[in-house]
């Protein structure tokens, strides 16, 4: 029991590592200039491959609607919290309104593919399949 | 321009997410290669959106417009239910877009 529960602490921790790490891409990806900046370059790849390997690892025991849900909002939110932190950018709060509506639908709709509503054995495998065939994105 | 390059990053992005479906947890090689192909090239293109919109603003509107990309494939081509908890959010999200464009900030 008490391994089970670590177990499943564990992927959470290493699901809000893979937000963090998608936050580091997000203003790598920025801050590389359209990868005219060797070093801003570099840290994009190395942020890309630690969310892959993050997030895959991550998902295997959390469900996949709620851990792309979680891990797409800390990436969206902390990209807009950062972005005006590390580079001369500037956020209004009517801006700051519009970007909040849009991750919360980003949110929203990644909860909405969680494989809920459905009956049967052979229908809760198939849903589990689903999102995992078409939402397995992590860039 | 810069709203083709996120077109662009976009249309990469949602091949990522059936590449990387198909895959079968990175075990499928091909599959694997055409997940990493298309994230480099979604990668490269965002890259060259971000020249223009902010960081915070370019990301969410390729990973918001993705999905939602994502979702209507899935409806498509792979016979998922479009509920409305799925155009709820497809809502949502346009409705967040055309208010930040009107906002200057898109």
């Amino acid at each position: 029991m008490s391994n089970t529960a670590r177990h499943s602490a564990n992927s959470w921790l290493m699901l809000f590592l893979a937000g963090g790490f998608e936050v580091g891409y997000a203003l790598a990806v920025g801050g590389s200039h359209g990868f005219t900046r060797l070093s801003w370059s570099l840290v994009a790849v190395v942020f890309f491959l630690l969310t892959l390997w993050a997030l895959s690892t991550a998902l295997r025991t959390i469900d996949v609607g709620i851990g792309y849900a979680v891990w797409a909002g800390i990436g969206a939110v902390g990209a807009a919290l950062l972005g005006p932190v590390f580079f001369d950018e500037t956020l209004t709060p009517i801006q700051a309104l519009w970007l909040g509506v849009i991750i919360a639908g980003v949110v929203w709709l990644k909860l909405a593919d969680r494989p809920q509503d459905t009956q049967g054995t052979q229908d809760t495998q198939e849903a589990a399949a689903r999102p995992r065939e078409v939402q397995g994105t992590a860039h | 321009m810069q709203w083709l390059y996120l077109a662009v990053a976009v249309i990469f992005e949602i091949a990522v997410a059936i590449a990387a479906g198909k895959a079968e947890g990175f075990r499928n090689r091909a599959w694997t290669v055409a997940t990493l192909l298309s994230g480099a090239i979604a990668t490269y293109f965002l890259s060259k959106a971000l020249l223009t919109f902010n960081v915070g603003v370019g990301y969410a509107l390729w990973t918001s417009v993705s999905g939602i990309g994502i979702t209507l494939l899935g409806a498509l081509l792979f016979g998922q239910r479009l509920n409305w908890r799925k155009a709820l959010g497809i809502v949502v999200i346009i409705a967040g877009v055309v208010g930040l464009q009107l906002s200057g900030a898109a």
